[in-house]
């Protein structure tokens, strides 16, 4: 059952994703990305990380992209359908690139094929939460500090002159 | 003893240091006055020494190099040599200093000259009283240093700093041999002592004695501007005239005698380099009264007769008479000295007018200056019974009893010398003090400068006392010398001493007499005639027989073409273009490779993602 | 659940060649590509929470939510300055901001 639902929603996700880079309107693209995005929460859960799922919706589908909208709307792009496009040959190295990387990635997969053995375990919330808060506690610091700095640099960037 | 030594030393390196640093915040006269207590300090410890002085003596202060077998102890010798020629610098150099005082009253930068002549005290002494090779070499460089800036003193005109420039290139000459000497030494000795060297030279062949002679002997010629390095002393005249008394008179140039002095013991042995000496002090000595014959300038006069008073103590040493050259040293050192002086009071009072042609009548409006003058020029010319006239004598007996036709040829040379000597100090008396178109300008200064003549008359008229001949009574220095190789006293009969002496006392007597008929008398005569352009012959002599010129033919002709080559063809031609032909080659291919950088960021990704590509279809590869 | 550890990478870089292929081909407007740039992160997270699962340690989902982390700091940084470039060249075509051609 659950292996069934990994399949769709690996699905959802790829063709969500083609959608969103594929679309003709930066926002079309987000609201296709989003959707995306919720179907790989579902993946995380199933992969058993409940918290990392939580937090895909809360912070990617629901602060980041909410983030591109509001940029996109501030910039006043007037009419966003003159924007150029990609030209159908600007696609060709995109395609040559995602065959490239998927199949040597594919190759290497599916060369190295040791263990289908345990199976996948789910790590509880609480084992999670002690290793970040105890294990990585200098790294957690860091990173709360590179948020800080992100934000006086956003401060310092989108003031008006 | 070790307490007066190192003060003796000590006294002046602090002066100097003090004025050097601390000179121009302090007072003009607390300069002054710091400046002759020092010397005068190291005077009276020098004194203290030479009274309570036994036997030689080394005293070691510290060391200063100890790596292997290469030891350089900072340890000093005080032996008759060393201990004589310490009073005598501490007593000349002490008056100079009073003189500067006063001669220098009018010159801003005091602070700087005092800590130079200080400075200059300080090498001089180590110079004198080094016991290492190494450390004579530091004062060598030292007194070489401190005679350069000072020629320079006046560095806003550049005939000066060229002066300067020309006094330090023209000794390092002489220099490098002695480096070269001290290194050859080293290796074929292992030691630097100077005791130690002397007692060594039996170790050694005779060639390389001989060889050892010579290097020591082109290191004295550049010091002591001996034939053919003599080009810079006339040139040094440029600085002030108590550094030329007291530094190219009385000391530093008088260092190549004490040097081959010192190391008479060893080279002593080597005729060659003897007869080498001997020579080339007997050369210079004529070639300097030649060329003092026909200068007009003061100080050039001097300069020259300086530069042959030097010959005749190279002449002394090249005899083997280490006394009698070391006696000729000192007694120089004090009417020289007294000279020099007595030229910078008539230098002074004439406005700094140098031509003697130009100057008269100051016997009346000077008379202090002329009887010390006079008294000096009678000690230069060797008229009988002065200091100057023992002194000298003491050379030429040397030479006599050397026998052998090179040394009797050369004391034919030496009383030629001496007889020109007697010309030109008189020429030079008549044409400065003698007639009556004397007009003078009295300094207050003038007249402590020309107390200072005075001490140095009375040592330069009764230096003779030093060492009298025998026939008199047992002369003080050769009793004092007795101990030292070299120091013994020539023996002869009175009879053949006393004819000598009369016929050194006839040759001064006839100068003085050609003198007097061609200055004295003429005097008027040939003041016209010096308006008139130079004949061949003068010319010949004032130039200093043309060798300035020769060797700008010879040596700076031939350089300056030679740099020249090298600076356009080689280094601009060669290694500065192919420079910058490899710099503009890189320049282009760096800009077309900086092409490359377009700025745009897509074509960046696509080549970054294009790699990351092929690393991992490099791995998938592998893995297949 | 009997997914392959094998199949979750496949996904994963899947996503990953689709953001690359998106930050390649849109050039004409940077937002697409900060876009593709959060695709590409994303698969990421899938590699490490996919392994996470599979070895059965905390790490990687650690990781994981690292990444988020420093995505919101790179997002909230990038979208600042394509603001600001907009302010002044008017502009959103990554190849108008090459001041810095040599």
């Amino acid at each position: 059952m659950e292996t069934t639902l990994f399949y769709i929603l690996s699905a959802v996700t790829v063709f969500g994703t083609l959608c969103a880079i594929t679309a003709r309107q930066a926002v079309r693209a987000i609201v296709y990305l989003v959707t995306s995005f919720f179907a790989l929460a579902l993946i995380f859960y199933i992969l058993g990380a409940p918290l990392v799922a939580a937090f895909e919706v809360i912070i990617y589908a629901g602060a980041i992209m909410v983030l591109f909208l509001f940029v996109i709307m501030m910039l006043e792009l007037g009419s966003p359908e003159k924007l150029p496009k990609p030209r159908l040959a600007d696609w060709w190295p995109a395609v040559i690139l995602f065959l490239a990387v998927v199949g040597s990635v594919t190759v290497i997969a599916a060369s190295r094929q040791p263990a289908i053995a345990p199976g996948f375990t789910a790590i509880s919330v609480r084992e999670f939460s002690q290793a970040l808060f105890t294990r990585y506690g200098i790294a957690v610091e860091a990173i709360s500090m590179q948020l800080l700095f992100a934000l006086v640099g956003a401060l310092y960037l989108g003031r008006r002159r | 003893m070790q307490t007066y030594l190192t003060l003796m030393l000590l006294f002046p390196l602090a002066g100097g240091l003090t004025c050097a640093l601390a000179g121009r915040k302090l007072p003009r006269q607390a300069v002054e006055i710091l400046a002759c207590a020092a010397v005068w300090g190291s005077f009276v410890c020098a004194a203290l020494a030479a009274a309570s002085y036994a036997a030689p003596q080394t005293v070691t202060l510290g060391g200063w190099f100890s790596s292997f077998d290469l030891l350089i102890p900072i340890s000093l010798y005080l032996d008759p040599l060393s201990l004589s020629l310490a009073v005598m610098i501490g007593f000349v150099c002490g008056l100079i200093h009073v003189y500067a005082v006063f001669y220098m009253r009018k010159e801003g930068d005091y602070a700087r000259f005092f800590a130079l002549l200080n400075i200059f005290v300080f090498a001089m002494l180590t110079l004198v009283l080094a016991e290492s090779l190494p450390l004579l070499y530091l004062g060598w460089e030292g007194v070489g240093f401190c005679s350069y800036l000072l020629i320079g003193f006046w560095y806003t005109d550049k005939n000066n700093a060229d002066a300067g420039r020309k006094a330090f290139i023209t000794t390092r000459i002489g220099d490098t041999a002695l480096v070269i000497a001290l290194a050859w030494m080293f290796q074929l000795f292992g030691t630097l002592s100077i005791t130690q060297l002397n007692g060594m030279g039996f170790l050694m062949p005779g060639s390389i004695v001989t060889a050892i002679g010579i290097l020591f002997l082109i290191a004295a010629m550049g010091k002591s501007a001996q034939v053919p390095l003599m080009v810079w002393l006339p040139d040094a005249m440029a600085g002030p005239t108590p550094v030329s008394a007291m530094i190219h008179a009385a000391t530093m140039v008088t260092a190549g005698v004490y040097l081959l002095s010192r190391m008479y013991p060893l080279i002593g042995s080597s005729a060659t380099a003897m007869a080498t000496i001997a020579v080339t002090g007997g050369v210079t000595a004529f070639y300097g009264a030649t060329c003092a014959l026909a200068q007009r300038d003061l100080k050039r006069v001097l300069a020259f007769s300086t530069i042959s008073q030097i010959g005749y103590m190279m002449l002394g040493v090249g005899a083997g008479a280490v006394t009698a050259a070391t006696f000729h040293l000192l007694v120089h050192a004090f009417f020289k000295a007294l000279l020099f002086l007595g030229a910078g009071c008539v230098i002074t009072a004439m406005h700094h007018e140098q031509d003697i042609f130009k100057m008269g009548g100051l016997r009346k409006t000077l008379p202090l200056t002329f009887w010390c003058y006079l008294a000096g020029a009678a000690c230069l010319a060797g008229l009988p019974l002065t200091g100057g006239f023992f002194s000298k004598d003491s050379i030429l007996v040397a030479l006599w009893h050397k026998g052998g036709t090179l040394y009797q040829s050369l004391y034919a040379l030496a009383l030629l010398t001496a007889l020109i000597t007697a010309y030109y100090s008189f020429r030079m008396v008549y044409l400065v003090f003698g007639g009556s178109d004397g007009h003078k300008h009295v300094h207050v200064e003038l007249k402590f400068m020309q107390l200072v003549l005075i001490p140095l008359a009375i040592l330069g008229l009764f230096g003779g006392v030093l060492n009298l001949p025998s026939y008199i009574g047992e002369g003080f220095l050769t009793r004092f010398f007795a101990g030292l190789a070299g120091g013994a006293a020539v023996e002869g009969t009175h009879t053949e001493e006393l004819a000598l002496q009369a016929v050194a006392a006839t040759i001064a007597l006839a100068g003085l007499l050609a003198a007097y008929v061609r200055y004295g008398k003429g005097r008027s005569q040939r003041l016209l005639e010096a308006k008139a352009y130079p004949t061949a012959m003068a010319a010949f002599l004032l130039n200093g027989w043309y060798f300035d010129r020769l060797y700008q033919a010879v040596l700076i002709r031939p350089y300056q073409a030679l740099s020249g080559v090298l600076w356009q063809k080689v280094d601009e031609g060669v290694i500065d273009d192919s420079l910058d032909r490899l710099a503009g080659g890189l320049g282009f291919s760096g800009s077309w490779l900086g092409r490359w950088s377009t700025g745009r960021v897509s074509i960046y990704i696509v080549s970054f993602a294009a790699g990351g590509a092929l690393m991992l279809g490099y791995l998938a590869w592998l893995a297949l | 659940m009997s997914v392959p550890l094998s199949h979750v990478l496949i996904l994963a870089s899947v996503l990953f060649a689709m953001g690359l292929g998106c930050v390649v081909a849109w050039r004409a407007n940077v937002i697409m590509m900060l876009i593709g740039i959060e695709i590409m992160l994303n698969a990421v997270m899938l590699t490490f929470v996919g392994g996470s699962a599979h070895w059965g340690i905390a790490d990687g989902q650690l990781f994981a939510l690292m990444i988020m982390a420093l995505t919101s700091a790179e997002v909230s940084l990038a979208l600042a300055m394509v603001v600001y470039l907009h302010r002044r060249k008017g502009s959103v075509n990554t190849d108008d901001f090459d001041s810095m051609k040599g």
